[in-house]
């Protein structure tokens, strides 16, 4: 037992409530931000081609950007609220320790998110420089996930904790774990290709209005997704190899579940990657979400397979509190009915 | 102690929390009433047929959408994410009791989002009633988000029930929860009104704006009666210990100030726009009337604060994150040794300087910076001798209320005087009695954490002996600010002693 971790508190729900929970919503973060970061950089990548069709392309993805920023900050709450829940004494602990790079995040996302509506507003403003506010976000959400992997990383290593004695200030970063910078561009290339996939799926959305933006948007969307998944085939085998021998034996038929987790996501991904080589957004779209679920278990399973030794849910206590979670779910499902009927009408009004 | 401190001695987490608070506690409830305001407006626009009007409450909008979702949001993200590593242990008690009301506060801002880019991006294209029935939902939503993390902010002020019984809705129906929800839905639709008055300065001049003018100051008047009435209401709920505790904050003498003058301005102003003359209204005036409100949610928020002190959950918590049914297990163990982030596990002679550090840091630092600008320790200590400030820290809380006690053993007590006194201010530590015998040791212990020597002559030059000792006896009665001096008679004797000689020496 590590003796710097800090006493749990008492769970308001049994563990696997909270983590069905976690589960559900982590990967619609993961969809909302893949979404952005693509739209982002496509929208850069565009903008600098510099072609008059390239530059439509490129106007249309600025007006998409700051709706994805709001839903990804939105969509990011609930996991992290759920993880903040069921591995608080990690999380907090790993965020102190950090606390200038994590206090960094939202900062970050303001700029980001300004920068966004100035790009958006000022599209049309002269051309040498206008493609600085978007590169100024896009830099910007890669440093928002090198700090959302920091944390994660370091949340999973209270072994390298105590140097905060030599560092208070809330400066530390894990980049000496070798898992670090393999995770990082895991997710950052897995990111931009789901980011990809997804300008070409709002392409073919838009096809029926703009027909020649909304096939650009395909081609450019399914290029970027086919040659970065390729690329994640590789950056997925160095990460599982980053992993600490023991966990990385669990992925490879030490146990049958993240045996047959990680045969099913690397089948998936060849599909997804098939069907994005034949120009099938649609299939490839309904093969990719199911995908990054699969990667989130995955997730999941190599975080419970390092913690095992310091943390894990038999050791928590529990006094459920059924009234709240009911009233929780019915309101979810109410917000949710509310936003379908909003969209419908939206829709209906041409908006 | 749960936790480790994310130490920066000159800086103090509690001025990070601060000014990410006080910005988006102003935005989050302008987003309440301003989705109100747009709603009536709109009415109204359509009621007279006024296309100026609806033009405006399109433009107004679109602002809207810009100021609480930018800025909005990301303070909102801002303000949990500096709890989390400022209060790490208060954070992880909010978030486990309240997860289902933070889930449903998620719900609820999800659906503001939805609602309010839907409201902007359709305002003209959409059927009148669809378009305000998505204005209602808006606010709506934004109003149950208030009623949500209202419950939360108040239990940390008067958790209620929640202490005995460990309930969530004893802890959320707290017995602040209703004047609250009331105070700050007044709050909500006065920032609204004050908002709009500096949308309605890009209108040009005309009937419209005028109208709209009158409209705003009239929206303002309104929710500012209503919320001197809540806040009454909620001034006269705060639980007793609570209240008794911040009245003897300096702090909150200062709030209490700024958020008067606020007050006196914003309803000026708002009369003005109102009664006297719509036209005379300004971009310079809407922004002071802005700054006005920006003051008084900065001052509301510092009352609030400064009357949940010693505590960050009242009679659970202490700000510096130790339980208060902690205290009496650590004053007999120790509290290094029970400390999970302390760099030193016991103190000793051997390292009262690095032990006290810690002390400091675990224990201090929540409050106090040094040499910082938010209540910096050093420039609070710098007239306390070691006997003085160690025998402070054993009445610390008694002495001042809105602090938390000393939790530690009496080794670490010295430990951290020494800290103070040697490791802050540089100065050797005594190695026995102070010189002037009990009077001066009496004076050292009791009067130089708010005095120096020097300045209690000047006040008391030419008393004589017979009138120190008389006011020794009611020191309140020379100042209010001042605690009466609990020593007996022959203390009482021996510092009027001390005092008259060293009167006597300094002529």
């Amino acid at each position: 037992m590590n003796p710097l971790l800090p006493a749990p508190e008492t769970l308001p729900a049994a563990w696997g409530w909270l983590h069905g929970l976690l589960m559900v919503t982590f990967p619609l973060h993961l969809l909302a931000m893949n979404a952005m970061l693509g739209t982002a950089a496509l929208s850069l990548l565009a903008r600098l081609k510099g072609g008059p069709l390239d530059l439509r392309l490129a106007r249309e993805l600025a007006k998409v950007l700051p709706v994805l920023i709001a839903l990804t900050v939105n969509l990011g709450v609930p996991p992290l609220l759920f993880a903040q829940v069921l591995y608080g004494p990690l999380l907090y602990t790993s965020s102190v320790l950090m606390a200038v790079f994590w206090l960094g995040v939202p900062l970050s996302l303001l700029a980001a998110y300004c920068a966004a509506y100035l790009y958006a507003y000022r599209f049309a403003a002269p051309g040498r420089w206008g493609f600085v506010p978007i590169a100024l976000a896009l830099a910007l959400l890669f440093g928002i996930a090198f700090v959302f992997t920091g944390n994660m990383t370091l949340m999973l290593e209270p072994g390298r904790w105590s140097a905060y004695f030599g560092n208070r200030g809330g400066t530390l970063l894990d980049l000496g774990s070798p898992m670090f910078w393999p995770r990082y561009l895991h997710n950052v290339v897995g990111a931009l290709a789901v980011g990809g996939l997804f300008v070409a799926v709002w392409g073919r959305a838009r096809a029926g209005r703009e027909p020649q933006v909304g096939e650009r948007a395909v081609r450019l969307g399914l290029k970027v997704f086919t040659r970065l998944t390729l690329a994640e085939l590789l950056l997925g085998a160095g990460f599982l190899l980053s992993v600490p021998r023991p966990v990385r034996g669990l992925f490879l038929g030490g146990s049958p579940v993240a045996t047959g987790l990680l045969g099913a996501g690397a089948l998936l991904a060849i599909l997804a990657l098939a069907a994005g080589v034949r120009g099938r957004v649609i299939l490839c779209a309904g093969l990719t979400v199911p995908l990054l679920y699969l990667m989130a278990f995955m997730r999941d399973v190599l975080r419970a397979g390092i913690l095992e030794p310091v943390f894990g849910p038999e050791a928590l206590k529990v006094a459920p509190q059924t009234g709240p979670m009911v009233l929780f779910l019915a309101i979810l499902v109410a917000g949710l009915a509310v936003i379908v009927w909003m969209v419908r009408k939206s829709l209906q009004a041409g908006g | 102690m749960n936790y480790p401190v994310w130490y920066r001695p000159g800086l103090g987490g509690g001025l990070v929390i601060a000014v990410i608070a006080i910005i988006h506690v102003f935005i989050a409830h302008f987003a309440v009433g301003g989705g109100l305001y747009l709603v009536f407006a709109e009415r109204k626009g359509l009621g007279e047929r006024s296309p100026g009007i609806l033009a405006f409450t399109k433009v107004h909008a679109r602002f809207f959408l810009l100021v609480t979702m930018v800025a909005g949001g990301m303070t909102g993200v801002g303000i949990w994410f500096a709890i989390s590593v400022v209060q790490p242990a208060a954070t992880s008690i909010l978030i486990h009791v309240f997860v289902f009301a933070w889930g449903a506060e998620w719900v609820c801002f999800l659906v503001e989002i939805v609602a309010l880019f839907i409201y902007v991006h359709t305002f003209g294209r959409m059927d009148d009633r669809t378009h305000l029935a998505i204005g209602w939902l808006y606010f709506g939503t934004a109003w149950l988000s208030l009623f949500l993390i209202n419950g939360i902010l108040d239990f940390m002020l008067a958790p209620g029930g929640w202490v005995a019984n460990g309930s969530f809705w004893a802890g959320f129906f707290n017995p602040l929860f209703w004047p609250s929800l009331a105070f700050r839905t007044a709050l909500a639709g006065l920032l609204a009104g004050v908002y709009a008055f500096l949308t309605t300065t890009f209108l040009d001049a005309g009937a419209t704006r005028t109208a709209m003018t009158r409209f705003s100051g009239g929206w303002v008047l309104a929710s500012y009666g209503g919320a001197l009435l809540a806040g009454l209401w909620y001034a006269l709920a705060v639980p007793g210990p609570a209240r008794g505790a911040s009245l003897a904050s300096p702090t909150l003498h200062r709030a209490l100030q700024a958020g008067f003058w606020a007050l006196v301005a914003l309803g000026l102003l708002a009369l003005a726009f109102v009664l006297a003359r719509p036209s005379s209204l300004s971009r310079p005036l809407a922004f002071l009337a802005l700054l006005g409100a920006l003051v008084l949610v900065g001052a509301v928020e510092w009352l609030r604060e400064a009357a949940r002190r010693p505590y960050v959950i009242h009679g659970v918590m202490y700000a510096n994150g130790i339980l208060a049914g902690e205290v009496d297990g650590l004053n007999r163990d120790g509290f290094l040794a029970r400390a999970r982030w302390a760099g030193v596990r016991e103190a000793g002679e051997g390292n009262l300087l690095e032990a006290g550090r810690e002390l400091f840091i675990l224990q201090c630092y929540a409050c106090h910076t040094l040499h910082g600008f938010n209540n910096d320790l050093a420039a609070r200590t710098r007239n306390l001798t070691y006997p003085a400030m160690l025998a402070y820290l054993g009445t610390l809380h008694d002495r001042r209320p809105f602090m938390p006690p000393f939790a530690g053993s009496a080794e670490e007590a010295r430990a951290l005087a020494a800290f103070i006194v040697k490791g802050v201010h540089g100065r050797e530590l005594p190695a026995g009695a102070p010189e002037g015998g009990g009077g001066r040791a009496l004076f050292e212990a009791n009067c130089t954490a708010c005095h120096d020597e020097g300045l209690v002559r000047t006040r008391t030059a030419g008393w004589g002996r017979a009138r120190l000792r008389a006011a020794l006896d009611h020191l309140s009665g020379l100042n209010p600010g001042m605690t009466d001096y609990d020593g007996t008679p022959q203390d009482k004797d021996l510092l009027a002693d001390y005092l008259a000689a060293a009167e006597g020496g300094a002529r």
